[in-house]
């Protein structure tokens, strides 16, 4: 914790600072400078910190500093620029409704399978019979099927996060593409992107197997809290790392954490929370890998300073947004 | 022997350098906004130190540099002011190396910092700060833009400075 005497140190520094920069400040004031800088070593160090600091925000990309000026050098201020997003996020509410229950389905004599979708931009709750409880990210579905040997759940797309209650003569069993995950008393979360898979588990273990029928049994493994399985469907295999409870489950709190994963990937599942579909147009964009947290309540703003890190073009047309190389864009 | 004289002159030249680059190089980057440009500008400044030819007139050395390097810097941030009218064009022919997953995060974590940091502050504070430092507009156009004196502007500028750098310190891992 910075001390009340280098608080102080930190202001008179900027104070000089905002003094010195005058291009035709007389000579008593740097003269007067020099004093100061002369009386303790500390002073010259603050000054460095306060002039390097204000050299990195002067040099800061366009993209960030049109972005700044808007939130804070118009008059109009900040909060308009947020109109439409809420808007737009109501009328999605209005429409969709919340998890939108589909219905029951038969499946087989005898047990049922129910399906619960949830729509564009709504993250929603619930519990199931046994008391299990389920966080279903936007644009998700998955059906429950609770027989007497299993609780199975097929996940069909999107991301959910179980809290499971366990019951050792009943498990609870996930299907997610070509993984299924079985909960040894955990709480976990799926995202499923197309045949991608990935697999956080928050608390407990879970028994993760590629479920195809060649698969032999060293592809199961298991994952106990804090690591991260994914699935790449182009090589067929899975890779673990680690990701914290608090990562693993921040889209519960409008934001997506992404760790090293391919722009398709995110731009797939920004498209979950977003009302405007993102298109990307040339393939070779999809393979960059990106780190990052997105916003779902700004992903206009992320989507403005992607060109500043990405060599990609972002188009926003009426309707949906168009991402593109920013060499083939080139007229 | 004509070389002491000369060399004497290079002592003293020297001794500034040791006992007042580091304060030059600061000097420098305030004014100019670029640590390079800075060294660039103070090395500049540490040749005309060499070759002047009035050394009698002067009392003090330590002014004399400051006030060379102070001149240099006006003259290069009058250089700038011409090249950024090209600058569009330039900008387009750049490579592109920012490929890095690093970067972006890290691009994209300072301007949310930054962001964080400045909506703490009083909404003129924050503004001063913004069109001074972020959008480089000077002391006396932002006074203008906000009615105000250039005194003030000076004042929330410095506030908004120190309180982001306080809060650099908070998130930079110890």
């Amino acid at each position: 914790m910075a001390s009340k005497q280098q608080d102080q140190t930190m202001q008179v520094a900027a104070e000089w600072w905002t003094r010195l920069r005058e291009p035709n400040a007389g000579d008593d004031v740097v003269e007067q400078w020099l004093a100061w800088t002369n009386e303790d070593e500390r002073h010259l160090q603050a000054f460095e910190q306060v002039s390097a600091l204000a050299e990195q925000l002067g040099s800061l990309d366009q993209v960030s500093r049109r972005r700044l000026a808007e939130a804070f050098a118009k008059p109009a201020g900040p909060q308009r620029r947020w109109l439409p997003l809420a808007a737009a996020a109501s009328i999605a509410a209005v429409m969709l409704g919340a998890a939108l229950y589909v219905g029951w389905m038969q499946h087989a004599p005898a047990v049922t399978a129910q399906v619960y979708q949830s729509g564009i931009a709504q993250n929603r709750n619930f519990s199931l019979p046994d008391g299990t409880k389920v966080a279903l990210g936007a644009d998700s579905t998955l059906s429950v099927t609770y027989g007497s040997q299993e609780r199975a759940i097929d996940v069909r797309g999107g991301e959910a996060y179980f809290e499971v209650v366990h019951d050792s003569r009943r498990p609870f069993v996930v299907t997610i593409g070509h993984v299924t995950v079985r909960d040894i008393g955990t709480a976990f979360d799926v995202r499923r992107t197309g045949e991608r898979v990935m697999v956080a588990v928050t608390q407990g273990r879970v028994a993760i197997a590629d479920r195809r029928a060649n698969a032999g049994p060293g592809d199961t493994l298991e994952a106990t809290a804090g690591q991260r399985v994914s699935y790449d469907p182009t090589t067929s295999s899975m890779t673990v790392d680690i990701v914290s409870p608090a990562q693993a489950t921040a889209w519960r709190s409008n934001r997506l954490e992404f760790i090293d994963e391919p722009l398709g990937v995110v731009i797939a599942n920004l498209n979950r929370y977003t009302g405007t579909p993102l298109h990307v147009a040339d393939a070779n964009l999809n393979g960059l890998i990106y780190t990052g947290t997105v916003h779902t309540d700004a992903i206009d703003s992320w989507l403005d300073a992607l060109p500043e890190v990405f060599p990609l073009q972002v188009n926003k047309q009426a309707g949906r947004v168009v991402l593109s190389d920013a060499k083939s864009a080139a007229r | 022997m004509s070389a002491v004289t000369l060399s004497v002159h290079v002592s003293d030249v020297e001794k500034l350098f040791r006992e007042q680059n580091r304060a030059l190089i600061a000097f420098l980057q305030c004014r100019l906004n670029s640590l390079s440009d800075a060294q660039e500008v103070a090395q500049e400044a540490y040749l005309r130190m060499l070759t002047m030819d009035n050394r009698e007139e002067v009392d003090s050395l330590r002014s004399y540099l400051f006030k060379v390097a102070g001149n240099l810097a006006i003259d290069r941030l009058r250089k700038r002011k011409v090249r950024s009218e090209f600058a569009v064009v330039q900008s387009q022919d750049e490579p592109v190396d920012e490929h890095s997953p690093a970067h972006h995060a890290v691009a994209v974590e300072q301007v949310a910092g930054v962001r964080r940091a400045l909506s703490e502050l009083p909404a003129k504070t924050a503004q001063a700060f913004v069109m001074h430092v972020i959008e480089g507009r000077d002391f006396s156009h932002v006074a203008q833009t906000m009615k105000l004196s250039e005194r003030m502007v000076r004042y929330h500028v410095a506030n908004a400075l120190a309180h982001c750098r306080a809060r650099v310190d908070e998130t930079e891992v110890p």
